[in-house]
């Protein structure tokens, strides 16, 4: 039996070979082509939208060339907002994972504090953050904070389920062991845990785009970052610079979510595959 | 008749000190004025060595005892003891090996890294331990291949025998298996029971084994504990005669034969009693 196909296999080497390569070449196409189609016929609409109505938004290759005009104005923006995202974002997440941990291993702080935290999460972020600016001023703080608060409920809400969610059979081994709480944390609560705090990353990082834009609408500042310089270009009706600032935004987002997803690859392999009684 | 009344107490107190003793044990569920009976006056021990299973049908209460004896729960009355201890006790001396239904290995860490996890854990017990080699172990389970795998890369039958191997790599006194291959197929059950046999034969433990099955509670056992339910309470215990070791060959002995028998019948008459 193996002989036979082992022959089969000889004779039809050569044009295997090539046949597998236009297969490659062809499941590419297949998967790229249908995004890369309605990309196409968006940027067309969009085109001849913008040649009929030159008031409302600006033609393509305004905005590249906006774009390649200054690239330091928008690089050094890009960069101002990018820090806010860092710096709110990681702040965010840190504590919406921390308290998370706290409410997992003690249930009466869930209790008494997770109300206040949805009080704080159904409160708007645009209404939150005009107060934030009286509070601390035009700064960066002010944008910290409302990029932060963003993105801390769905950390907390996703990482506290996640902690929760241990496989009950290997809590039982752990306990007959008389594992510590912190043994118990660190070998079975947090690496399970993990899915769902990826699963939070991945709402609460494009939202965090969103909170450093709001901030900066609010409070221009100073510093600047791609939200203020979208409200001033947008109030002296600059359509290019305007839209320039909402591609590169959206730039921003699709990094972040892309990062992620390589991360989460790397981080959580073992997480798609299927385990027996789970 | 009197040369017997004074033995009895002696063999107990002797066993007492060594493998699992159970006294008196009851436990219920729910509020205290709807409280549902789960273990009514449960006694019995297992001696070092000894191998235990545990039948009865569903709703006996057969897990619920299992949980008791490992510490996962408490009885509302009665004492269990391991070696002399009290169970919490015997864990904190980490000297309960529990292999669960499921496999419940961490998908994240290989098959070597999930055997090795119970000597990381609570390591102030670990003085004066002799541990398994896990490696030897694996190897000795048929498990050498699947060493740097991760669980998902493994069959459900071979999951649970690294879940046993688990449960022996830390030498505990008392084995406690919970319908261990209640998930795999009749033909993967087989294998892993005799495989399990194999292993205890030459590494005896005190193990309790709660099963469904009754010709694997009889190749396994030196004897079984048959409860009834509602409330579950123990309806005979059942010593297995065959000479040991033993391998398949067994299954086709007329004394097996027999003992399934008498076993399937006793089940029969503890189903009955469960309708009337």
């Amino acid at each position: 039996m193996s002989n036979f196909t082992n022959v089969g296999m000889a004779t039809a080497g050569e044009g295997k070979k090539t046949s597998l390569f236009s297969y490659r070449v062809g499941a590419i196409i297949a998967s790229w082509a249908p995004p890369l189609i309605t990309f196409f016929v968006v940027a067309v609409v969009w085109q001849l939208l913008a040649i009929s109505n030159p008031f409302v938004i600006p033609t393509l290759d305004a905005i590249g060339s906006s774009l390649l005009e200054s690239p330091q104005m928008y690089w050094a923006n890009m960069l101002v907002t990018s820090q806010e995202i860092a710096i709110g974002a990681g702040f965010g997440i840190l504590c919406g994972f921390l308290l998370a941990v706290i409410m997992a291993e003690l249930p009466i702080v869930e209790r008494a504090v997770m109300p206040l935290m949805v009080v704080i999460m159904v409160t708007p972020v645009v209404a939150i953050a005009p107060a934030l600016v009286v509070a601390f001023g035009f700064g960066m703080m002010p944008k910290y904070i409302v990029t932060g608060l963003v993105v801390f409920f769905p950390m907390l809400v996703n990482s506290l389920a996640g902690l929760k969610d241990v496989d009950a059979r290997a809590l039982d081994v752990m306990r007959t062991l008389n594992a510590s709480r912190w043994e118990i944390f660190r070998d079975l609560r947090f690496p399970g845990s993990m899915p769902f705090f990826f699963a939070g990353l991945r709402i609460a990082l494009p939202l965090s785009v969103v909170g450093a834009a709001v901030a900066e609408f609010v409070a221009p500042g100073q510093q600047a970052g791609l939200g203020s310089l979208l409200t001033i270009a947008a109030a002296q009706a600059n359509l290019p610079v305007t839209w320039a600032c909402i591609v590169l935004l959206c730039v921003l987002g699709v990094v972040l979510v892309s990062a992620l997803a390589v991360v989460r690859k790397r981080v959580l392999w073992w997480s798609d595959q299927s385990i027996v009684g789970r | 008749m009197l040369a017997e009344v004074v033995k009895q107490p002696e063999t107990f107190a002797a066993s007492k000190d060594s493998g699992v003793a159970v006294c008196n044990v009851c436990k219920g569920f729910g509020p205290p004025d709807a409280k549902v009976t789960v273990l009514d006056n449960v006694n019995f021990n297992i001696q070092k060595g000894e191998f235990v299973s545990v039948i009865g049908p569903s709703g006996c209460g057969k897990s619920t005892l299992l949980k008791l004896v490992a510490g996962l729960s408490e009885a509302d009355s009665g004492s269990v003891s391991i070696d002399g201890k009290p169970v919490k006790e015997a864990a904190r001396a980490k000297s309960i090996g529990l292999v669960p239904q499921s496999p419940a290995l961490l998908p994240w860490r290989t098959v070597l890294d999930n055997v090795r996890l119970p000597m990381l854990v609570n390591k102030r017990s670990n003085a004066g331990r002799t541990m398994r080699d896990p490696e030897a172990l694996l190897h000795s389970f048929g498990l050498g291949n699947a060493i740097d795998k991760f669980p998902s890369q493994l069959s459900g039958g071979m999951q649970q025998r690294v879940a046993i191997a688990r449960a022996f790599v830390f030498d505990p006194a008392v084995m406690l298996m919970d319908e261990p291959f209640s998930a795999l197929d009749e033909m993967n059950r087989d294998k892993q029971r005799m495989g399990l046999l194999e292993f205890w034969q030459s590494n005896r433990k005190s193990v309790m084994f709660v099963t469904h099955s009754v010709p694997e509670a009889i190749m396994l056992s030196d004897r079984i504990i048959l409860m009834a339910a509602h409330p579950g309470r123990i309806a005979e215990i059942i010593p297995v005669d065959l000479p040991r070791p033993r391998d398949e060959a067994v299954y086709a002995t007329d004394a097996f034969r027999d003992l399934e028998g008498y076993v399937r019948n006793s089940l029969k008459t503890v189903m009955r009693q469960v309708h009337v």
